[in-house]
């Protein structure tokens, strides 16, 4: 495998150079931003081992002009404009990129076709951009559409005949997909399929023969095939959604006129109306259950990925959960398109559901498990939205509350009755040190179980092995990963295509702020310049050393004070981010605000949490990363970060869910709004640019700020006199030792919360796993934190600290290396930088 | 005694000039240190320090395709 790898990555970033080259300027749009159609790093997501087969670029014989080698192989203009293009809204070029118009008349149609069958990389107002990869075809296929179909409604819509090398990847992906189905009966996972010669050909493989089981007891073994009844799936209900809906959403007027309209997507509506015609015998055979995630592999190297549907009606085996959404929730139109993609057929699919922060994913899995009906595992990142989604079912759905069970650390109860819901943490479920007795005696009830559905939240944090552990330990029939950011900076991200299933759906950030669901939020980057000593500092510095002085730079200082100050006086609540705890106190001290960070106590947290959200008084708070998740806020209409986790993707996309949600967003004209302090000329601008990314690829736009309007006349700004601004570099140079170190530790700390997805929410921990973690983080965190806060307390006179220096970089030598030697966790991420 | 010097002023912004400043300890070019802004080099050095103070500044700057050579 990993030279299948090595080899798509190399194809894949040609065709990115190449992109690069020619940001595809054939593209004759006048409303083309230049923001717009920067690189995508959300196709990295999903790179099949053999995404790029069949799509190669052949070289054409065509006039090249002047300007062509600036497109490079980008370059169409030879291709064919068909003679009504203009109606058309779709390009499809040869490596199987599709560029959208997105104010075409029929875009929006366009749009639920193209999600279906591509991934969508880039996708701000005007253009679109989709690609068709493997994966994206294989969730086609699943949803029920069928070869001609797909490759007819391409080319209907597309300007330019569909080049051959996609019709060639069409053909080569779906013919062979979905035909093969791996099903779990009475806790034993069987591969079917209505094609037996199929399964005789998976059978030839070698490494599939090996994870066969033979069973005696099968009363039809027919030349080593079990032979059954094909299920079939008509009407299935999913509560809150009403059928027959007509859309509302559909444009008057187009200009390829209305028949044509229902013409090129009455066949993308197959999927809704007609249920697979199935013949009636399907085949199966066997496989052990430790061996399913290789066999899926296996199966997917052979060109024949397996579909992993749950057939949960005509399941009688397992009792089913008699539980209902209330008749009062109401599932918005995303939330029910998402589900009918999961539900298409009548059986559950399994799949990942991406929505964006704060759009409601919690309510789509409630609805999923409703839908489902049997017992349910829901497993999430820590106990605190353990407790949330327990609060979540008592009030979308009629459940009672003893039939929901947690299992923490702090609790571990059974439901009563047959069937139930379980709501646990991954790391409960994948630990297997140090385990209570009670802990062990409820790991051997789930592991004993049948589990109609397990719904994993948050699933991008969960790292592959973690994933594996649950996967195998727990049967569960139909699985469903929520997400809102499906990007990892690891690129492990298509793993989970393995693990879980592929992308079901993902929804367009920009289409549900328009629609109201979620807040608008105009984004800012502000560049703030360095002083010339902090700068002369940062020259001379390492780059450990670097963070903190571009961190704490004055003007840095400044510009979050005159924004605070500004917003104050909008009226806006705003919370300020840091991941440098050193960086957050200096600040909060400073401009004398409540802050909150790993170490607060939790009635502290919920002192300054309830006063943000209740107090008039108190309209900013500071959070380090532990308020990049777990704390809900709806009052937050404002938010500024300071510091940052270098270029994690992921964290920007979460940290503006903090705002997403509020309250106001649906009052005439409300912003949100989102900055992001800069530091001029340091390598925080590169992390910064990186970081957008996945933002900008959801449509965002981020307005360069370099002067702050207004600033030079606002009065009595901290640090405003380079006698300050001295004092104040002399104390970042001294605390820098064992501050730098601190910020490094919280940064283990992060590694840790992602490397064992526990987050240090402080309602008493999540688990075992994070109060081992915490206790070694957290405990050498508060030691050495208190020598860093003396010196820079302190501040002023350095004279006095050159002695005491020598042996803090001695001490902190030592743990540095300690530090290396305790966890090999951490060992990988320095190696990595 | 009038001694001339031939020489280049640089006009930059301060934390541009902290760069130079930082350069001149290897190559010693700077002649005279004007102000924040301004500072008078050896002319032969001037193509020298554009590259060095491109290369600098380059480092900060995210680019597609350093994710590919990775």
């Amino acid at each position: 495998m990993g030279t299948k790898r090595g080899a798509s990555d190399d194809a894949e970033s040609s065709s990115r150079r190449r992109r690069e080259q020619g940001p595809m300027h054939d593209v004759d749009v006048p409303e083309m931003e230049e923001d717009d159609m920067n690189e995508d790093y959300s196709s990295m997501l999903n790179v099949p081992k053999h995404a790029t087969m069949d799509v190669v670029s052949q070289s054409h014989n065509f006039q090249r002009d002047s300007v062509s080698k600036i497109f490079g192989n980008h370059d169409y203009t030879w291709l064919p404009l068909k003679q009504d293009h203009e109606s058309r809204p779709l390009w499809i070029t040869e490596d199987g990129h599709i560029i959208l118009e997105g104010f075409s008349p029929i875009a929006e149609k366009a749009i639920d076709f193209l999600i279906t069958i591509a991934e969508p990389v880039s996708r701000p107002s005007h253009i679109h951009e989709y690609r068709l990869t493997p994966y994206s075809l294989y969730a086609a296929v699943s949803v029920g559409l069928e070869t001609e179909d797909i490759i007819e409604v391409l080319s209907r819509l597309s300007k330019v005949p569909v080049p051959e090398s996609i019709l060639g990847l069409i053909r080569d992906c779906t013919l062979s997909y979905g035909k093969v189905k791996l099903v779990l009966k009475h806790n034993r996972y069987f591969v079917e399929s209505s094609h037996p010669e199929m399964l005789q050909k998976l059978l030839r493989d070698q490494v599939i023969r090996e994870a066969r089981v033979i069973g005696d007891d099968d009363p039809n073994n027919n030349g080593g095939l079990i032979t059954g009844k094909a299920p079939n799936a008509k009407d299935l209900m999913i509560p809150g959604i009403k059928k027959d809906v007509p859309d509302p959403n559909k444009p008057g007027t187009s200009a390829t006129g209305g028949q044509s309209e229902e013409e090129i997507f009455a066949v993308v509506g197959l999927d809704k109306d007609d249920d697979d015609i199935e013949p009636d015998d399907v085949h199966s055979f066997e496989i052990g259950s430790s061996s399913v995630e290789i066999v899926k592999k296996r199966c997917n190297e052979l060109d024949y990925p397996m579909l992993e549907e749950y057939d949960f009606r005509n399941d009688t085996r397992n009792p089913n959960l008699e539980m209902d959404l209330k008749p009062i929730t109401v599932i918005r139109p995303y939330q029910e398109k998402s589900l009918s993609k999961m539900f298409g057929n009548g059986r559950a699919r399994s799949g990942i559901i991406v929505l964006p922060c704060g759009a409601g994913k919690t309510l789509v899995g409630i609805t999923a498990a409703c839908t489902v009906k049997k017992n349910t595992l829901v497993l999430c990142t820590s106990s605190v939205s353990v407790l949330q989604w327990k609060q979540q079912f008592l009030l979308w759905s009629n459940i009672k509350p003893h039939q929901i069970a947690l299992f923490t650390a702090d609790q571990k109860e059974k439901f009563l009755g047959a069937s139930g819901i379980v709501i646990s943490t991954y790391s409960m479920v994948a630990n297997t040190r140090n385990r209570s007795h009670d802990a062990e005696k409820m790991m051997k009830f789930l592991r004993s179980q049948e589990w109609g559905f397990l719904l994993l939240d948050e699933v991008h944090v969960v790292p592959a092995n973690m994933f594996r552990k649950v996967l195998t330990t727990i049967a569960a029939h139909a699985k469903l990963g929520l997400t809102a950011t499906l990007v990892r900076e690891d690129e492990k991200i298509d793993d989970l295509n393995f693990l879980i299933g592929p992308k079901l759906y993902e929804a367009n950030w920009m289409d549900l702020a328009s629609r109201g669901h979620i807040a608008n939020v105009q984004c800012a980057e502000v560049w703030c310049p360095m002083t010339p000593a902090f700068y002369r500092e940062y020259l001379r510095e390492n780059s450990r050393k670097r963070a903190l002085l571009y961190v704490m730079n004055p003007n840095k200082f400044q510009a979050c004070q005159y924004l605070i100050r500004y917003h104050e006086e909008r009226g806006d609540k705003i919370i300020v981010f840091s991941d440098n705890v050193y960086a957050l106190v200096a600040y909060a001290r400073k401009l004398e605000k409540p802050f909150i960070y790993g170490e607060t106590s939790q009635q502290e947290r919920v002192r300054i949490l309830q006063n943000f959200q209740h107090n008039p008084q108190i309209n900013t708070i500071f959070l380090s990363k532990v308020g990049d998740t777990s704390i809900d806020l709806p009052e937050a209409t404002c938010l500024i970060q300071v510091s940052s986790h270098y270029g994690s993707r992921r964290q920007e996309a979460q940290r503006l869910g903090r705002i997403l949600r509020a309250k106001r967003r649906n009052d005439e004209g409300f912003n949100a709004f989102f900055y992001s302090l800069v530091s001029k000329d340091t390598q925080e601008m590169y992390y910064s640019t990186k970081r957008q990314q996945f933002l900008i690829d959801q449509g965002y736009a981020f307005k360069v700020i370099t002067n702050l309007d207004g600033m030079d006349q606002e009065q009595d700004l901290v640090y405003s006199t380079p006698a300050e601004q001295l004092s104040l570099l002399q104390s970042v140079l001294l605390a820098q030792e064992s501050a730098a170190d601190m910020n490094a530790d919280v940064e283990h700390d992060d590694y840790d919360l992602t490397g064992n997805t526990v987050r240090r929410t402080g309602a008493g921990g999540g688990s075992i796993l994070s109060h081992v973690g915490s206790s070694v983080a957290g405990g050498s965190n508060g030691a050495r934190r208190s020598v860093g806060g003396l010196k820079s307390l302190s501040g002023g006179d350095q004279m006095a600290y050159i002695e005491y220096n020598k042996p803090v970089n001695v001490k902190d030598k030592d743990k540095d290396k300690n530090k290396g030697e305790h966890h090999a966790l951490f060992k990988k991420y320095y190696n990595k930088k | 005694m009038v001694k001339a010097v031939k020489g280049t002023i640089i006009e930059c912004d301060t934390s541009v000039k902290q760069i130079i400043i930082g350069l001149n300890e290897k190559y010693q070019f700077i002649i005279e240190d004007l102000d924040d802004t301004h500072v008078y080099i050896d002319t032969t050095y001037v193509e020298q320090l554009r590259h060095d103070i491109d290369e600098i500044l380059n480092e900060n700057t995210y680019k597609v395709e350093e994710k590919d050579n990775k």
